[in-house]
């Protein structure tokens, strides 16, 4: 994995830099954000992490000319700001997360973790956690090798599930991703859906967090 | 000074009734004179209408008047005997002895006190006697007296009334700036405005607004200050933990050795996230937009974004109450009002633990309740816990957990921020402490 790093602060650049490649990512660094635009035209990486505060240009035109670019490409946003508005402005603008500096390494990765499957189940197709290997183009769940019935919403979830292995996911989130505006949903309608999930996949695959949402753990 | 407006108008009737009981007593003693004056003159007139309608020289007995038993009338020879008289005065009431002249004079007789008036007839030589009983007189003309103080005594009461309001009319501008200045808010340090401002009050008005831009500017200027401090704080903590996570990485250094500096850092980076948010959520900054919010899906997402910790605990934390409960309130603020909590249950409590959030709605309130099966806080210490820099046991914390002590009173804060309230108690179910909030409903 290409990891495209954008921040100005050389010692946090460098140290993040040797962290990254620890984690098996491959690393370029930039300081400024003119120069990180170039690169990305030439060649584009597989993850962003950009900070918001650059020396040359501000960090949001950096995102914009990101996404004139490409429509997929995984941003990360890391900022010492962290009002509201920033993060609301952030998201808005198409980054695909973000982080508040001082940041917890494992927070970093698990966030690069969730990009990392996201884009393997984009481009590679397959994405597996224990005997569980999700194939989002021949639309096709596996466990244990064996191939599982799904219908096009279960299929969603535990795809919404599995990309965001390790992180929680709440039920309003989940809903969001699984129905378009405006489209009646019934309150216990995920609970069913993953009733039903369960049934077929090894026991405890899906946690719950009672009144909270569920979980997918990496193994 | 109690009141400036009861000063006046004490101060303006006990002058206005001085002035009018001296006027008064004045008037009273010139009109009484007056009036008797009058009576006088009235005597004398009637001595002189006497005499013109009697002019007979002898007695004559069937000639005894009837007259008010308040006034009477004499006529006497020149050797003092009754030629005529009026029925309550049969005996001659002059004799030789005595150094007769015309004039006024007061005569007792009949048990009464008389002004009489004698008149001395030179034509045909005798005295007539005209008279009033005095004290009669003297209620007549106290009577009439009177009648002309009353309405002005009366009148006072009237004049305090209409001064107590004229002098509220007059107050208002100083009463609209107290009332202006009560009705500010903690955080409003803006101008005080006045429709107009009267001349005495204008520098009043005017030390007062630079004041108050004074302390905003301090405000803001500290604000500034702190805020920019921690931010520029935030990058060289991030470098630190990602070299600590380096370090850790690197086989010739102890897993221990790094301890103290992971707590360091820590810590470090805690005190400047909770300075930031201590001074974001201040009552001053109360300006912040308040909204609609649901609590429950502040708590679900907090408790996503912040399960790492919990899970690296293997805690189990569930929601249980209320699917959604609306509240009026900042969503800045309330986010990380659960999210100190749930940080602070998940903290001291031990692993495999148990973490409890609820909500609940109660008369006139929505009730957010916090629980954990951790050791808990002793009862004497549930006020202490909410001052800034506070720790339990102090820094020897027993339970080794990082911390501040700056988490409580960010909460104690952002509660005070919505009008709601915090209580602390032992949760019966789990053990530990159990935060219970109410949030007023709107």
């Amino acid at each position: 994995m290409q990891v495209l790093l954008i921040e100005d602060d050389s010692t946090l650049a460098e140290a993040l830099a040797q962290t990254l490649k620890g984690e098996g990512f491959a690393v370029n660094h930039l300081g400024y954000g003119k120069l990180a635009i170039e690169a990305i035209k030439t060649d584009l990486p597989d993850i962003v992490i950009l900070d918001l505060g650059l020396p040359d240009i501000d960090g949001t035109d950096v995102l914009r000319a990101i996404r004139k670019i490409s429509v997929d490409l995984p941003v990360l946003v890391l900022t010492a700001r962290t009002s509201l508005e920033d993060k609301v402005n952030g998201l808005d603008l198409g980054a695909d997360d973000y982080l508040a500096k001082p940041f917890e390494v494992a927070e970093l990765m698990a966030r690069l973790r969730v990009f990392e499957r996201r884009a393997s189940t984009l481009k590679h197709s397959g994405l597996s956690i224990g005997d569980v290997t999700i194939d989002s183009i021949g639309h096709r769940v596996l466990v244990a090798n064996e191939t599982i019935e799904l219908s096009r919403r279960e299929f969603m979830l535990l795809k919404a599930l599995m990309e965001n292995a390790g992180r929680v996911q709440t039920r309003d989130g989940l809903e969001s991703k699984l129905y378009s505006w405006g489209e009646e949903v019934a309150s216990n309608t995920i609970e069913v859906h993953i009733h039903h999930l369960r049934k077929k996949l090894p026991n405890n695959f899906i946690q719950t967090l009672r009144g909270i949402g569920y979980i997918v753990k990496p193994r | 000074m109690k009141s400036i407006r009861t000063y006046l108008l004490l101060a303006l009737i006990a002058i206005i009734t001085l002035v009018t009981f001296l006027s008064l007593l004045q008037g009273y003693q010139a009109s009484i004179s007056k009036a008797q004056q009058l009576f006088d003159d009235n005597l004398k007139s009637m001595a002189a209408m006497v005499a013109n309608a009697n002019q007979d020289q002898h007695h004559h007995n069937s000639g005894t008047q009837e007259l008010p038993p308040s006034v009477f009338f004499q006529i006497l020879a020149s050797d003092f005997t009754l030629l005529a008289n009026s029925k309550n005065a049969s005996k001659p009431l002059l004799s030789e002895y005595d150094n007769v002249e015309s004039g006024y004079k007061y005569m007792n007789f009949n048990g009464y006190r008389w002004r009489t008036f004698i008149l001395k007839d030179d034509y045909l030589q005798r005295w007539i006697i005209t008279g009033e009983r005095s004290d009669i007189r003297y209620i007549l003309a106290e009577n009439v007296v009177t009648a002309s103080i009353i309405p002005i005594v009366l009148a006072i009461p009237i004049a305090a009334f209409i001064i107590w309001i004229a002098i509220g009319v007059g107050l208002k501008p100083l009463s609209d700036l107290t009332r202006q200045l009560r009705e500010k808010q903690a955080d409003d340090l803006s101008p005080v405005l006045m429709d107009s401002t009267p001349e005495e009050l204008t520098s009043l008005v005017a030390t007062t607004n630079a004041l108050l831009q004074r302390v905003n500017d301090a405000f803001v200027r500290e604000q500034q200050f702190s805020a920019d401090a921690a931010h520029e704080l935030r990058t060289p903590i991030s470098i630190l933990k990602v070299q600590l996570h380096n370090l850790k990485n690197n086989e010739d250094i102890s897993e221990e050795a790094l301890i103290p500096l992971t707590n360091g850092i820590e810590r470090m980076g805690l005190v400047v996230e909770q300075i930031l948010s201590l001074y974001r959520h201040s009552p001053e900054q109360a300006s912040a937009k308040q909204s609609t919010i649901d609590l429950c899906a502040v708590v679900q997402n907090i408790i996503a974004k912040d399960y790492e910790q919990i899970a690296m605990k293997q805690q189990q934390i569930s929601l249980l109450g209320d699917e959604s409960c609306f509240i009026k309130g900042n969503e800045f603020a309330l986010e990380a009002l659960v999210q100190n909590l749930v940080a602070n249950a998940s903290k001291y409590t031990p692993d495999n633990g148990e973490i409890q959030v609820t909500l609940e709605t109660i008369p006139n309130a929505r009730r957010l309740i916090i629980e954990d099966s951790g050791p808990g806080i002793p009862e004497d210490k549930y006020k202490r816990v909410f001052e800034r820099f506070y720790r339990v046991n102090g820094d020897r914390h027993e339970s080794d957990v990082l911390g501040c002590g700056l988490g409580l009173s960010i909460v104690k804060h952002i509660v005070k921020l919505h009008n709601a309230e915090i209580h602390l108690q032992r949760s019966v179910q789990l053990g530990g402490l159990k935060v219970v909030i109410d949030f007023p409903e709107k």
